[in-house]
């Protein structure tokens, strides 16, 4: 058997070679988000164009490295360059690239974003480092350090990169040793409720029981959230390495991925590193000499939401209906066929084998106190430059939103952390910071990683309601708080949006949102209020024009909107007539526009020209009135 | 902070109580008589927290714990009455009225509608709407009550699912459903039967079977035990569905089979509405199968029960007085000779009854000319049978072996309750083999299904018992047929386990040469040192045996060639007499001599002839008219009307207790039979209750000690006597393994009471018994050209008979099945045949 050191030897001179090259290495970022914006095309032709010119070059597909609103991304290193990042690459593009920088030596700068140059390589191509980008630049890269450099499905490259070191450190110090560190490095739980890590391990580890199960959650089922995907298919090892050390510390000898089936590539890839793993020796009897076993199996869920709560997932392994049940017993004692379990969130294990490697000390530089570490998040929404980001925490919601994410497109109205059982935080809430507590206190919660950015284009109560009627759809059906409360609530939105409401409503709603929250069964039921309740508390006023004045601020419910042209203000260009997709608009150029309510399906866009473009007069206007939006 | 005696402190709502541990907050706070509102939460299920009605505060915890399902602590401070539990309370149930039709819960002209619910309407106006059939035993109707909840603050939304009718037994509305739960657990948890679950998500959140299939198709038992705990009317027995709430309950054992369940019998009305599985810790544990919970509702109170005795008359049945019809019995039976009488009983009939029936055919009529109709269902194998009725162990004892080996034993509808068994101690660890032609519900569980070719099981058996000796001789595969099985491996798992059971069902009990089957099976019972638990048909088969309604046999299964025993019996009965003859039994009436009168006691007699004697007296709780004609009717009081008691196959004496007085006149069997007597001046006749006839059991027969509470302990069957058998033609073996022919089996019908098939009286049981219909494997009707419902001509070697078809996936190829009423089949079973489509 080789051992793990020698076959790191190996990898490193790999490594270095691919490093130090002889031939141009490009660089594809082709996780799922990659591949949606057509990272499957640009690599063909990037393969043809190469045979065209008969080039030699390496293409490594690498994960997400972040900024998805730059992609497609490719990253072109060239022997005598350092390695450099274009963003946006189209086929035509790609062509005009490798073959300019290829065969005529001309980096095609302009097209770049950002170099990768490490210390004492030429930095003065004109270009920024790619890091020191303003969506880089705040940002501290733990958990996705790899992403976007290694090949996935390449052991080397993890082992090259200091991989599968924490987990021999783990072994030398003994399992106690590493609940200790874990504690010390004050490491919470990544999936959103904060819940120190170490403390679930003690509890397991301290359960008699022969046999033990460690879980790693990759239920990720929040609209809007893709940071654990993106994890796994950038680094799959890195997670695995952290189960491998989580089990170790709480001595169980089965581990089990739960993963959404829908998560294709990440299965994939998942499936070939434990390949890996296995002819590694990492896998199997005794690894590495500890004495320690462990074998693991990736479980393939349906993908509903409520198997990402733990006792559901249990349940869902065992083969059961995914539905929850009562605590106690936790897990931690009586889990997974009734023996003791940890569940882990995938960014949690994907933390330790850096607490592991490098020491709880050095763990704690990052962050604040009684939060520390990183945390990633998946910025999305009417955002500027939206991607998968990893931040300190403490780090201000101000500086994720415009420092990284560079603002919202139009005026900031609201961030939902946290997903459907997360809150809507307004404006006031910017400044407060990025911790466990804060946002609970803000009515929020850390949540998983999403983070949605809206501007004055999204109306709150269609906000709630799509979420409302999200959890509503995913309610398992066991206790009646969720199934049938989420659903009333949705009856109340659904009137609210409709212009049918009462003034009772607003009250009633409440009432149902506390009911829901304190009756409820499993996180689920007692967090799928929170859009509501966060909303009714910071939105009141929207609310109430809702329900009084039948007024849609944001023109979003259709109901309640209906859209004039001032004939006083009409230049009569008729921008709006081009737009309009149901021809509801009519008149004759220079002269005032009439627009027939009847055929207007109030999709914005006559607003939006009229509004923006310099040329129209800015004459269109909305307007409420239950009636008038009716007839 | 007292631990003495493992019990602990809680306070609930301010005041402290010493409690058991490991209990829940609901079980301490229900053990001291404090009422925690609850839906989902049921004494024999599993905690399950969905209806969230049992919240509570506890100090110390951060939110609303259900009390269902929080384990009580030592020190704990619960509340369960604050303001906020309440409020919340109110707010859940008024989402689950915003579900559930509420007009029952919450009208506002309830309280008047009630009161003048008795007026007479000139005009039509509702009153007294009754659009439930749980009104007035709902769960969900007490909580909304205890609640005092007034008015819904929400929409009300209409599930708007149809009312699934289609299969037999029980409606399900899933409009009123609450999503609770229990019955899936009840299924799930209890049963293992694992029908049950919840479908799709959300708002849509349903019960039933997975993709959509009926319970009929979905491996359901009909065991009915979900119904039992639904708390709402979704889940609703078809039979008593508008019958309201029982007025009084009746403990009695079911007599629909050997395994002897024990009942509580509803009551309304002096009326037996239904019957639910009574929690005994014996028999079933609180498990009924179809037969138990459905059946006998239906049986007992079917409309043609027989209400008065009626004499023929001309052709035509007369009412007449309970005098009248004595005074015609004893007339003729005083001018019968002892030779040219006929008596049959039923095993189905109590024990008190049997043992004046066999005191009246050989005190009062001085014959040994009594049978039953179980000689019949044995056939040949009956003192085999016996052998193994001798070494039977309980049920209990059973399940806890390591391997059991089930013999034509088939738990789907009859006997599920030995199912469940056989499922739990799967789960405990045991393995399961079982042996059976047909495909059938041990298969799913069995580790080896031995899928013999009827016919060949004798063999298979012998070859089994060689191999397990250590001397196999021939080649064991021969019939390995549907090479799913290995009998090498399977006497591996034999031998290797240190305890062994062997169940019986009565798959094989009429086949020919049964008698080597079940000597095979003895002696394989002996090698392995195994407990049987031949698990007879009929409820009192044990019973018949012992009160001696056998030409063989006296009361308490001695030999009537047993000199001494004659004599006391004589003494007993003020006769004198020494010897009995056994010159007759069930199988000569159709061919010696006609005789003068047969009496028939719950029988029909075999065969097709309509005139087996040149007078019968027939004395049943049906009448029996299509089958044969009766000269004089005496109406019988059906096993629900009567007291007694019953001896199931493990050997309990069971108590069966009058739960509603009898239909009409009719009358329990021994008045009649003793009024008979009495009427002909014959003494020892003079009882006044089942516990006198009981009283003089006990002299023969100690374990008859109490009436009252009989003695319940399981006591395998030890008897002197054995039966005389004709041995029928030998077996054709089945073990051809040429395609192109095929064979037929038959059976005697086997769920039936009195003689009665419980097809003819309970609609239900059609569909899933399938009797005088030929059943046929879909290849073999495929190739014949056959499809279901076609009738079909089958010809053997020695008749001809038309039968309809159904076709079953559960026959194997180049077999055919058919379940005769008793008396109806001639030749070998199984014997090779032709079949023919009949054109219509």
């Amino acid at each position: 058997m080789i051992s793990l050191l020698q076959r790191k030897e190996k990898a490193l001179r790999q490594w270095e070679s691919l490093i130090h090259n002889k031939i141009p290495v490009i660089y594809v970022g082709s996780a799922t988000c990659g591949k949606a914006a057509g990272v499957m095309k640009l690599i063909d032709v990037i393969r043809d164009t190469l045979k065209l010119n008969e080039l030699k070059a390496k293409i490594i597909e690498v994960g997400c490295i972040g900024p998805c609103y730059m992609e497609p991304l490719m990253d072109i290193k060239k022997p005598g360059y350092p390695r450099i990042c274009y963003a946006g690459v189209t086929p035509e593009k790609a062509r005009m690239i490798i073959e300019g920088f290829l065969i005529e030596d001309d980096p095609l700068l302009h097209l770049a974003v950002g170099h990768f140059a490490t210390n004492g390589q030429n930095e003065s191509l004109g270009i920024p480092h790619f890091f020191d980008l303003p969506m880089m630049k705040s940002q501290t890269r733990l958990v996705l350090r790899n992403c976007g450099f290694i090949d996935p499905e390449n052991i080397d490259h993890y082992l090259a990169n200091d991989g599968y070191q924490g987990l021999l450190k783990a072994f030398d110090v003994g399992h106690d040793e590493v609940i200790k560190q874990v504690k010390e490095a004050g490491l919470r739980g990544r999936g959103g409720a904060g819940f120190p890590t170490y403390k679930k391990w003690e509890i397991c580890r301290n359960t008699s029981g022969k046999e033990k199960f460690m879980i790693c959650n990759v239920s990720e089922g929040d609209p809007g959230a893709f940071m654990n995907r993106a994890l796994i298919e950038g680094d799959p090892h890195c997670v695995l390495e952290g189960l491998l050390i989580a089990a170790y510390a709480i001595g169980a000898d089965h581990g089990y991925i739960y993963i959404n089936t829908d998560y294709v590539l990440a299965i994939q890839r998942l499936k070939i590193a434990v390949k890996q793993m296995q002819e590694y020796g990492l896998l199997g009897k005794n690894i590495q000499n500890s004495g320690f076993d462990f074998e693991v199996i990736i479980k393939e869920g349906a993908g509903a939401f409520v198997c990402g709560e733990e006792t559901a997932q249990i349940a869902c392994i065992e083969g059961k209906r995914g539905m929850p049940r009562s605590r106690p017993p936790f897990p931690a004692i009586s889990g997974l066929f009734g023996k003791p379990t940890i569940i882990n969130n995938v960014e949690t294990l994907g933390t330790l084998p850096n607490i592991l490697r490098e020491g709880a000390e050095w763990y704690k530089h990052f962050g604040v106190e009684g939060n520390y570490g990183t945390k990633t998040f998946s910025l999305v929404g009417s955002i500027r430059r939206g991607g998968l980001i990893e931040v300190q925490l403490g780090i201000k919601l101000k500086q994720i939103v415009y420092d990284i994410g560079g603002g919202p497109w139009k005026a900031f109205k609201a961030v939902q952390t946290g997903g459907p059982s997360g809150g809507c935080l307004s404006e006031e809430f910017l400044d407060i910071p990025v911790e466990y507590e804060s946002m609970q206190n803000a009515g929020s919660i850390m949540g998983s990683g999403g983070m949605i950015v809206m501007d004055e284009d999204t109306c709150v109560v269609d906000l709630a309601l799509y979420f409302l009627d999200f959890t509503q759809k995913e309610s398992c059906g066991k206790c009646s708080p969720c199934r049938v409360g989420t659903w009333q609530m949705v009856n109340i939105l659904e009137r609210i949006v409709k212009g049918d409401s009462e003034p009772d409503d607003l009250a009633q709603l409440q009432i149902l949102a506390e009911t829901c929250a304190k009756a409820s069964l499993c996180g689920l039921g007692q967090t799928a209020p929170n859009p509501v309740l966060t909303t009714l508390r910071y939105f009141r006023s929207e609310y109430l024009a809702h329900v009084k004045e039948k007024y849609c601020k944001s023109a979003v419910c259709k109901e309640l909107v209906y859209y004039e042209i001032i004939p006083d203000k009409c230049n009569g260009c008729k921008l709006c007539i081009d737009v309009c997709p149901t021809d509801a608009i009519s008149g004759i150029k220079s002269e005032p526009h009439t627009i027939d309510l009847f055929r207007c399906i109030k999709c914005k866009a006559c607003y939006e020209v009229c509004r923006y473009n310099p040329l129209a007069g800015n004459a269109i206007e909305f307007k409420s009135s239950k009636k008038m939006a009716v007839a | 902070m007292s631990r003495k005696n493992g019990k602990i402190t809680i306070t609930i709502d301010n005041k402290s109580y010493k409690v058991r541990k490991n209990l829940t907050i609901l079980q301490a706070a229900e053990q001291n008589n404090i009422y925690i509102p609850t839906l989902c939460a049921h004494k024999e299920l599993s905690p399950h927290g969905g209806c969230r009605m049992c919240i509570v505060e506890v100090d110390g915890f951060r939110n609303f714990p259900t009390a269902c399902t929080t384990p009580i602590e030592d020190g704990m401070i619960v509340r369960t009455h604050t303001t906020q539990v309440n409020t919340i309370r109110q707010e859940i149930i008024q989402l689950f009225m915003s579900e559930h039709p509420s007009s029952c819960l919450i009208c506002d002209e309830k309280v008047e509608c009630a009161e003048y619910l008795t007026t007479i309407h000139k005009a039509g106006v509702t009153t007294g709407c009754r659009y439930c059939a749980n009104n007035g035993q709902c769960e969900l109707q007490d909580v909304v009550e205890y609640l005092d909840v007034k008015e819904i603050n929400y929409p009300i939304f209409y599930r708007n699912q149809r009312v699934e009718k289609e299969d037999p037994f029980y409606d399900r509305d899933y409009n009123l459903c609450i999503l609770c739960g229990r019955c899936i657990r009840m299924c799930q948890e209890v049963r293992l039967a694992n029908v049950l679950a919840f479908k799709f998500r959300g708002r849509n959140t349903i019960i039933g079977p997975a993709y959509d299939k009926t319970h009929l198709n979905s491996g359901c038992e009909f065991c009915g035990a979900c119904v039992s705990v639904c708390p709402t009317g979704t889940l609703f027995e078809k039979a008593r569905k508008w019958d309201g709430k029982p007025e009084r309950e009746q403990i009695s054992t079911c007599s629909f089979c050997g395994v002897g369940c024990q009942l509580r019998l509803l009551i309304k009305e002096d009326r037996v509405i239904g019957s639910l599985p009574l929690d005994d810790i014996l028999v079933n544990h609180g498990q009924l199968c179809v037969k138990g919970r459905f059946c006998i509702t239906e049986i007992v109170n079917g409309y043609k029960r027989l209400k008065a005795p009626y004499k023929l008359y001309r052709a035509t049945n007369v009412i007449i007085s309970w005098d009248e019809a004595i005074d015609i019995a004893v007339e003729k039976l005083q001018n019968c000779a002892p030779e040219k009488f006929g008596m049959l009983v039923s095993p189905n009939c109590t024990n008190e009854d049997l043992y004046v029936a066999q005191k009246f055919a050989r005190v009062a009529m001085n014959s040994n000319h009594i049978d039953s109709s179980a000689r019949l269902f044995y056939g040949e194998g009956i003192n085999a049978y016996l052998n193994l009725l001798e070494r039977a162990v309980s049920l209990s004892e059973a399940r806890k072996a390591d391997v059991i080996l089930c013999i034509g034993l088939d738990t789907r509808y009859g006997r599920s309750v030995v199912g469940v068994e056989l499922r739990w101690a799967l789960k405990d660890g045991a393995k399961i083999i079982t042996m059976n032609p047909r495909d059938h519900s041990i298969a799913l569980l069995a580790e080896h299904w031995i899928r013999s070719r009827p016919g060949t099981e004798t063999e298979i058996l012998k070859q089994l018992n060689e191999i397990i000796a250590g001397k196999p001789n021939g080649k064991p595969t021969k019939y390995n047929d549907q090479k799913i099985w290995d009998l090498k491996s399977v006497a591996e798992s034999l031998k290797h386990a240190s305890k062994v059971a062997i169940l019986i069902g009565s798959e094989f009990m009429q086949y020919s040469g049964s008698a080597d089957l079940l000597l095979e099976i003895e002696k394989l019972a002996i090698r392995l040192n195994a407990g049987v638990l031949p698990l007879p048909a009929q409820n009192n088969f044990f019973g018949s045996i012992l009160m001696g309604t056998y030409p063989e046999f006296l009361p308490g299964g001695f030999s009537s060639r047993n000199k001494e025993k004659t004599n006391d019996f004589s003494k007993l009965a003020g006769r004198n007499r020494s010897s009995f003859k056994w010159d007759w039994n069930i199988v000569a009436i159709n061919s010696r001599d006609k005789l003068e009168v047969l009496y028939l006691m719950g029988e029909i007699p075999p065969g097709s002839t309509k005139n087996p004697a040149e007078f019968i007296i027939s004395q049943n709780i049906y009448p029996s008219d299509d089958q044969f004609q009766a000269d004089l009717v005496f109406p019988a009081a059906a096993f629900t009307e009567s007291e007694g008691t019953f001896i199931n196959g493990e050997g309990r004496i069971q108590k069966v207790n009058q739960a509603v007085n009898p239909p009409g006149k009719a009358l329990p069997d021994w008045q009649i039979l003793c009024k008979i007597a009495q009427r002909m001046g014959i003494a020892g006749f003079e009882f006044k209750s089942a516990a006198e006839i009981h009283a003089e059991i006990a002299k023969i027969i100690p374990q008859f000690s109490s009436f009252k509470k009989p003695g319940r302990e399981a006591r395998p069957l030890a008897v002197e006597g054995r039966f005389l058998i004709d041995k029928q033609q030998k077996s054709i073996p089945g073990a051809s393994n040429r395609r192109d022919q095929l064979f037929l089996t038959t059976s005697l019908v086997e769920h039936s009471h009195r003689s009665i098939p419980l097809t003819s009286w309970v609609k239900g049981t059609t569909k899933i018994f399938s009797e005088g219909v030929l059943e046929i494997s879909p290849q073999d009707a495929k190739k014949a050209r056959i499809e279901d419902g076609d009738t079909v001509e089958v010809s053997s070697l020695n008749d001809k008979t038309e039968w309809p078809v159904k076709i079953t996936p559960e026959l194997s190829q180049g077999f055919l099945h058919v379940t005769v009423p008793q008396g109806n089949y001639s030749g070998p079973n199984p014997q090779k045949v032709r079949i023919r489509k009949k054109n219509v």
